[in-house]
């Protein structure tokens, strides 16, 4: 029986579990968490109520996503691309919890600010957002994608006059892409991601 | 006066939990009782099937009232009692009144090393503690039959 008290035997666990959440044992290992940290990615996804994020975050990780509703504080979940392990943070974006958003700037390495490209009333609203997140010192040269989703709608918007509207042109100190998605379809969502693996942050 | 602590633990729930493919992102298993209801082992009934899969993705749907500064979670499974292996995770802040979801990716062992399912049957249990700092705040047992 002593061979099941490996943890590699035991189908919950296994062995590649631990570069997600490191195990105590496994910090002593520096030079093997170094090599992890390079290939888990933390990305953080932003922007205004019903912008579409945890719908790109459950398309992410091919769920069914007829059940999303308003978030009212944090998903998180692990999904893997391009061979990187990334921990994708989607924060709600109502109002009263985008004073929280800076809570979970710490170690960020793409930012995703999500738009919904048929809502043109508040895209003053969701640039200005955007552009306070851009001053923000924790976020410094954290490269951007902007998806540009809800396509499909009728009076959206193109990805290019998105651009257009958040003044992305004028971004000098980091990289940045702009994707159209269609978040509920996944048409354009992993293109985004593969862009965003890699432009992993320049320390 | 109530300690924070106990503000803490009276304000918090979980949920639900679940187990998917991670492949198809269909459910194998939901549990919709409150899991953090502390000295009771919770069951769950997951299909055999899921030991086939190349991973399996595990949720858990979490709520607070109050705010937490260093929310963590420690989770073991535990086979006949022993630590086959634990995991940490960090969330850091939780927001008052908030609800929230974390979920993870399990990689399935290579099929040569993995446990029939009629030993694992009933004799895992997946334990996961909650913490703000170092306040445990909630811990829920879920004990495995694979059906």
């Amino acid at each position: 029986m002593s061979e099941y008290i490996d943890g590699t035997n035991c189908p919950w666990i296994p062995e590649k579990q631990h570069n997600m959440l490191k195990s105590k044992q496994s910090t002593q290992h520096y030079s093997k968490s170094l090599i992890r940290l390079r290939s888990k990615l933390r990305l953080l996804l932003l922007g205004l109520d019903n912008a579409g994020k945890t719908t790109i975050l459950k398309s992410l990780a091919s769920e069914d996503i007829t059940q999303v509703t308003p978030t009212q504080g944090f998903n998180i979940k692990s999904v893997q691309s391009e061979g990187f392990k990334l921990n994708v943070w989607d924060i709600g974006g109502a109002r009263k919890i985008r004073p929280y958003w800076r809570n979970y700037f710490e170690n960020t390495d793409v930012l995703i600010y999500v738009v919904d490209s048929a809502d043109i009333k508040r895209l003053e609203e969701t640039g200005q957002e955007l552009s306070e997140l851009l001053l923000e010192e924790k976020l410094r040269g954290v490269p951007l994608l902007v998806y540009a989703n809800k396509q499909d709608l009728g009076h959206a918007v193109t990805a290019a006059e998105i651009a257009e509207g958040l003044g992305l042109h004028n971004i000098k100190d980091r990289d940045w892409q702009i994707q159209s998605c269609i978040a509920i379809e996944g048409k354009g969502v992993k293109e985004g991601l593969e862009w965003a693996c890699k432009n992993i942050k320049r320390k | 006066m109530p300690s924070r602590g106990e503000d803490i633990l009276k304000g918090f729930q979980v949920n639900w939990m679940n187990l998917r493919d991670a492949d198809n992102g269909k459910i194998l298993w939901q549990g919709n009782e409150d899991l953090s209801v502390p000295d009771v082992e919770h069951e769950a009934r997951v299909p055999k099937k899921i030991l086939r899969c190349r991973a399996v993705s595990r949720e858990i749907n979490f709520s607070s009232a109050e705010p937490m500064e260093r929310f963590r979670l420690e989770q073991k499974v535990l086979f006949k009692g022993r630590c086959l292996e634990e995991w940490f995770f960090e969330f850091g802040f939780v927001i008052p009144n908030s609800t929230n979801t974390w979920q993870s990716l399990i990689q399935a062992a290579p099929e040569s090393q993995m446990m029939p399912a009629n030993i694992l049957n009933g004799n895992v249990v997946i334990e996961t503690k909650f913490f703000d700092d170092d306040l445990l705040v909630s811990t829920s047992r879920v004990r495995l039959f694979y059906v």
